[in-house]
């Protein structure tokens, strides 16, 4: 009753992920198909899906010499292929470090840059009148679809004037606004969902508009503002589009860099599979570390 | 410690709702004054306004020597005990009882001194640092009015504090809210849409209906002496009987009421108390009676002109009396007041309960009555404490002045 | 629990927005209502979406009314350019291929695999490792992919797996590209190496053969020896004519026999007599009728190995990179769809069963109906993602097939920042995406209004 309500929908995909199975009445449809059945299709669907990070991750392992003479699942036979020289040789590649690093340069700062200014705008949204109130908030959700492309030429241009074009502060300024209607959306609906009485409680008690952001919505919205951080997070350390535009060699994010080497596919698959596995151990660990937070945001972001 | 006044309070949405309309109360240092109606009667608005949640959008609030009007929430000392209870559940129950007191910055030794006593007055000693959610629905309940009560402010605001819980808990609760505000003596505002709270709890009762309040007063006197239809039929359970029917004077003077084939003798105090009375006869009026007014006859001293006729419709055995259900030959009452009434007790569209013409009383008689189901009942009434009301206006008729009381 | 007061204004936020809006304007500490404040709460939101987002939008439409330079009006000259353009024409294609084919594949997968696993106890683990693409970047992904569909069944895995499943079927041959010696008496035929003259029954034949390495003869072989001629058996020898100091058409001691070749017998055009080779090469006819045969060694015994199919290639870039856009996109759907299901109300099902449905009935008449807004939700949510992929179009296609391959926000990239250069074409190729998401945003709009209200 007391317990804040997150937005509906954030709250069944909770039960979605991490609720026990149900017997569900639609499976009895496929009841007869037999158990055994479904979970072996179900098994080699689930194969199918991690064979090819697998197929990657095995690459990354063995060198060039050998990736050319046959593919990764020679390794079953020959285990003795594995070997870490890939890893070495990107970690003496400056310039693929120096690139992971302005990943992590333009990744965090994005990150909380996004969670702090949305979530002054979603408590203004969701918790103090204004006139216009609907208006602003509907012009949040339309900008929730966006394309980025709207808006490469004209910022390139901006930024050349102010200087902030190849830096890493423009490429984060891109993220964050381009961040900023989704983080918007997401809290906002979980900020509504907090019970009133709660806010006006805290108005009784003494608390001014901004004690109450700080010391009850923001206490309450943590599993929302989990969600939309890890979210965020994952966005931006993933993108190539944004850091292509803005970044220059000095910027340049890791995707970026290995973009660069796509050119010889074939010849530097040692250079590439590893550093690509190594621009995706990151957010898979952060993946695997808050499954259900990340599954969560996406869902509720659904729309960008 | 403080007295509220309220003087013209209105209430008008954007949209042009209006949720309270001037409504004048004077609630007097100390007092436990209840404010009960309907769901939509604009209680709550009432209340919000006072608390300072809701804008004012007529009239003035005083509280004390103040206007506190413009006065946000914060600064008016009043504390508040919501229907949610909300409880920030983030904070443990010491966090959520001292809250208020963090945010007014008293020093840490002085808020912990004062969480414990309330919690000791509440009995939540041993649960000062679990979180709500591994609270019961009671507890809740308790650590809400503690964070209420350990401000110390100088009004209580009671938002249907234990409209949440089950039956049995909301009798023991209600005692203690009754207890708490004993011994502090903080004026306190309670809303509630339940008539039983408001009689058990209230110094005085408010009865509100579409946003306009229609009595104030002790429970007894609203029981005693209601103003008019809506009010007697509110208060009260089961609610007042009512039929519309025909007053006479006959002969030698008596005043009498013909129902079924009976008829029903008002005696002398009645006209003595009701002396307007005299300006309806000939008139049709509505008459009340409520059901603990009848009795078995096999279980009273019945004297002519005080009975009823007709056959038990439905038995009900309550354990400390009987409600026993029996149609008599009258005009059902339908007016705005009983149809509100109708509306709260979601009944509105129910096929009424007459059959054809005919109303169905209810009779709260003995354990000890001995009528079953399709047998004969011989009620006898308790013609001292009939009820009449004009079928125009739904006022009680009392004096003849015009002023109802 | 009671029902609360319809005066209670117990509703949070949006409702309470309409109730009372329009009334006061003015400041008011006492319920929260504070332009000022909220304005103060919004300015870094707005000045950032006003700045990066709004302006650019406004500017990117102007902007594509102008050349390239962007000094001249061209007026609508960009979007005739982008109508006319071949390659932006191909990525318009391939776009509504997109559209068609992946949100509606999605969905359907999804919806299939999120009922499926309603079930099953290992859900949860499922549904995490379909979702887990959602983690990685479409770069990397995309580099997955295009190592997954390599061309060469020694790299890539999906080629692998064809060959592998078209060997099993249709063995390949064990001589690969073998072929006789040039000075030895066969010729090729579409059927294969036939010889130029006939052979009478009682002879022996010998039949040297090269183009083959000798490493990879199978390691049964055992040395040619030269069959005896006589009788009525037509005979003979198939051997690897290649050792070192051995001389040409002569069996030498170290040269190994070939087993396993097929050799026919052929008169008037029609084979008559069958054989295999033995370990030591030879072969032997047995009970052919008296007379002059042609010999032959049917083409299947040196046909080249199947290689799989070329995925990157022009014809198949598009559905290969969709598949990999389906493997990205489906445990989103999955764990949507599930979230969908696990919401609809049990004892709404429960009552369909108690009213005599059958479980096909339940599923088609109450669970698809309450199940249609969130499968329109994830169908629209995919489509948006549909229309602006990117990076798996950079990535996975070689430079051969990049042109087959374009999509809009690609070429919309090319033009401006890459080899094009055109930031006027690039604006409205810019404002096109967006015209092309604007449904998306107006189904965004009324949803959200829907649902406020």
């Amino acid at each position: 009753m007391t317990a804040a309500t997150a937005p509906e929908r954030v709250r069944i995909v909770e039960v979605a992920v991490s609720g026990s199975p149900r017997r569900g009445l639609l499976s009895r449809l496929v009841g007869r198909l037999g158990d055994g059945t479904v979970q072996v299709a179900l098994a080699v669907v689930a194969l199918f899906w991690l064979m090819p990070v697998f197929g990657l991750l095995v690459s990354s392992f063995r060198d060039e010499t050998d990736n050319n003479a046959g593919g990764w699942w020679t390794v079953f036979t020959k285990p003795a292929q594995l070997t870490l020289e890939n890893y070495e040789g990107l970690a003496a590649n400056e310039t693929v470090l120096r690139s992971f690093l302005n990943t992590v340069l333009i990744t965090v700062p994005s990150t909380v840059l996004v969670v702090v200014i949305s979530a002054l705008a979603a408590y203004a949204l969701s918790w103090i009148e204004f006139p216009g109130r609907g208006w602003v908030t509907t012009v949040v959700v339309g900008l929730l679809v966006m394309p980025v492309q709207v808006a490469l030429i004209p910022v390139a241009k901006l930024f050349g004037a102010l200087g902030l074009f190849g830096t890493i502060t423009g490429v984060v300024l891109f993220h964050v606004a381009f961040g900023l209607p989704f983080a918007i959306f997401l809290l906002r609906n979980f900020f509504t969902g907090i019970p009133r009485d709660l806010v006006e409680a805290a108005r009784m008690d003494g608390a001014r508009e901004w004690l109450i952001f700080a010391k009850v919505v923001l206490p309450i919205g943590k599993p929302a503002i989990a969600s939309l951080a890890i979210f965020e997070f994952l966005w931006v350390w993933n993108d190539l589009l944004v850091a292509l535009v803005f970044a220059d060699q000095d910027s340049a994010p890791i995707t970026v860099v290995l973009r660069g080497q796509l050119r010889q596919f074939g010849t530097n698959i040692d250079l590439l599979s590893s550093g690509a596995f190594l621009s995706m151990v990151v957010p898979l660990g952060v993946f695997l570390a808050f499954q259900r937070y990340f599954v969560q945001g996406v869902l509720a972001g659904s729309t960008k | 410690m403080a007295e509220v006044v309220l003087t013209g309070l209105g209430k008008v949405y954007g949209d042009g709702t209006r949720a309270v309309d001037d409504l004048n109360l004077e609630i007097r240092d100390g007092e436990f004054l209840v404010l009960v109606g309907p769901s939509g009667c604009g209680k709550t608005t009432a209340l919000r306004m006072i608390a300072g949640l809701e804008h004012i959008s007529e009239g003035t609030i005083h509280i004390g020597e103040k206007v506190v009007n413009g006065v946000p929430s914060r600064d008016r000392d009043v504390a508040m005990v919501f229907q949610s209870y909300a409880l920030y559940p983030h904070l443990n129950v010491r966090e959520n009882i001292g809250f208020g007191l963090s945010l007014r910055k008293l020093p840490k030794k002085e808020i912990e001194r004062r969480v414990r006593e309330v919690a000791e007055v509440l009995e939540l000693q041993e649960h000062l640092d679990r979180k709500p959610r591994a609270l019961s629905g009671g507890q809740r309940q308790r650590v809400a009015m503690g964070r209420a009560i350990v401000r110390e402010p100088q009004v209580f605001l009671m938002d249907e504090p234990l409209s949440n819980l089950d039956a049995k808990l909301r009798v023991q609760m209600r005692a203690q809210i009754a207890r708490v505000q004993r011994d502090l003596g903080v004026t306190t505002v309670y809303v509630t849409h339940d008539q039983t709270e408001a009689m058990t709890l209230g110094d005085r009762v408010a009865v509100m209906k579409r946003g306009v309040l229609q009595q104030v007063g002790p429970p007894q006197e609203l029981y005693d002496r209601p103003v008019n239809l809506f009010v007697a039929g509110f208060i009260g359970s089961p609610g007042m009987n009512l039929v519309t029917t025909r007053l006479d004077r006959d002969a030698e003077g008596r005043y009498w009421v013909a129902l079924n084939s009976d008829a029903l003798l008002l005696p002398e105090s009645v006209l003595h108390q009701r002396p307007a009375l005299a300006d309806h006869v000939g008139e049709d009026v509505v008459l009340g009676i409520r059901p603990e007014d009848m009795e078995d006859v096999a279980l009273a001293d019945a004297q002519e002109g005080q009975l009823l006729h007709s056959v038990a419709d439905l038995v009900e055995a309550m354990g400390s009396d009987v409600l026993v259900h029996f149609p008599i030959d009258a005009e059902p009452v339908v007016t705005e007041d009983t149809k509100e009434l109708a509306l709260d007790a979601g009944t509105e569209d129910l096929p009424s309960l007459t059959k054809g013409r005919d109303t169905v009383m209810v009779g709260r008689f003995s354990p000890r009555t001995r009528i079953y189901e399709g047998q004969p009942v011989a009620a006898w009434v308790d013609t001292s404490r009939l009820h009449f009301f004009d079928p125009e206006t739904g006022s009680s008729i009392w004096n003849r002045s015009g002023d109802q009381r | 629990m009671s029902v609360p007061d319809t005066d209670a204004a117990g509703a949070p936020g949006a409702r309470g927005v309409g109730r009372r809006r329009g009334h006061q304007v003015v400041d008011d500490p006492s319920t929260g209502r504070s332009p000022r404040l909220a304005a103060l709460f919004l300015l870094p939101a707005a000045l950032v979406l006003t700045a990066l987002v709004l302006y650019p939008l406004v500017y990117s439409v102007v902007r594509s009314f102008f050349d390239r330079s962007g000094d001249e009006f061209v007026g609508v000259g960009n979007y005739v350019d982008t109508f006319t353009d071949r390659r932006t024409l191909t990525a318009f294609k391939n776009n509504v291929i997109w559209v068609v084919v992946a949100p509606v594949a999605v969905t359907g997968l999804g919806l299939v695999l999120a009922v499926l696993t309603e079930r099953i106890r290992w859900a949860t683990a499922f549904r995490l490792v379909l979702f887990m693409p959602m983690a990685i970047s479409l770069f990397a992904s995309g580099i997955i992919f295009r190592l997954v569909y390599d061309e060469d069944p020694d790299q890539g895995v999906v080629n692998a797996a064809v060959v592998g499943v078209h060997d099993l079927f249709s063995p390949s041959s064990s001589y690969p590209g073998a072929h006789p010696r040039d000075g030895a008496p066969f010729t090729a035929t579409p059927e294969g190496f036939a010889s130029t003259g006939t052979f009478r029954t009682g002879s022996a034949v010998t039949v040297p053969l090269v183009g083959f390495a000798p490493a990879q003869v199978p390691a049964n072989a055992a040395a040619a020896t030269a069959p005896t001629a006589g009788s009525d058996e037509l005979r003979g020898v198939v051997w690897l004519d290649v050792s070192a100091g051995g001389r040409p058409n002569q069996l030498d001691g170290a040269e190994k026999g070939l087993p396993r070749i097929s050799v026919e017998a052929v008169r008037d055009g029609g084979v008559v007599g069958r054989t295999t080779s033995g370990d030591d090469g030879r072969f032997t006819f047995p009970g052919l009728p008296a007379g002059s045969y042609q010999l032959r060694l049917p083409a299947d015994n040196f046909e080249l190995p199947f290689r799989g199919l070329t995925w990157l290639g022009p014809s198949l870039i598009t559905p290969v990179i969709i598949s990999s856009w389906i493997w990205i996109m489906t445990g989103f759907a999955i764990t949507f769809i599930a979230a969908g299901l696990s919401a609809i109300p049990r004892d709404a099902l429960e009552a369909a069963r108690v009213d005599g449905a059958t479980e096909m009935q339940v599923f088609r008449r109450v669970t698809v109906p309450l199940l249609m807004p969130v499968l329109l939700v994830v169908f629209v949510t995919l489509v948006i993602n549909v229309l602006k992929i990117f990076e798996l179009v950079l990535v996975i296609p070689p430079g051969s097939s990049q042109e087959e391959a374009n999509v809009v926000a690609l070429q919309m990239w090319q033009v401006s920042f890459g080899t094009g250069g055109d930031q006027g074409v690039g604006s409205a190729l810019a404002v096109l995406l967006f015209l092309l998401v604007a449904p998306a945003m107006i189904f965004n709009i009324r949803r959200f209004r829907r649902e406020r209200s």
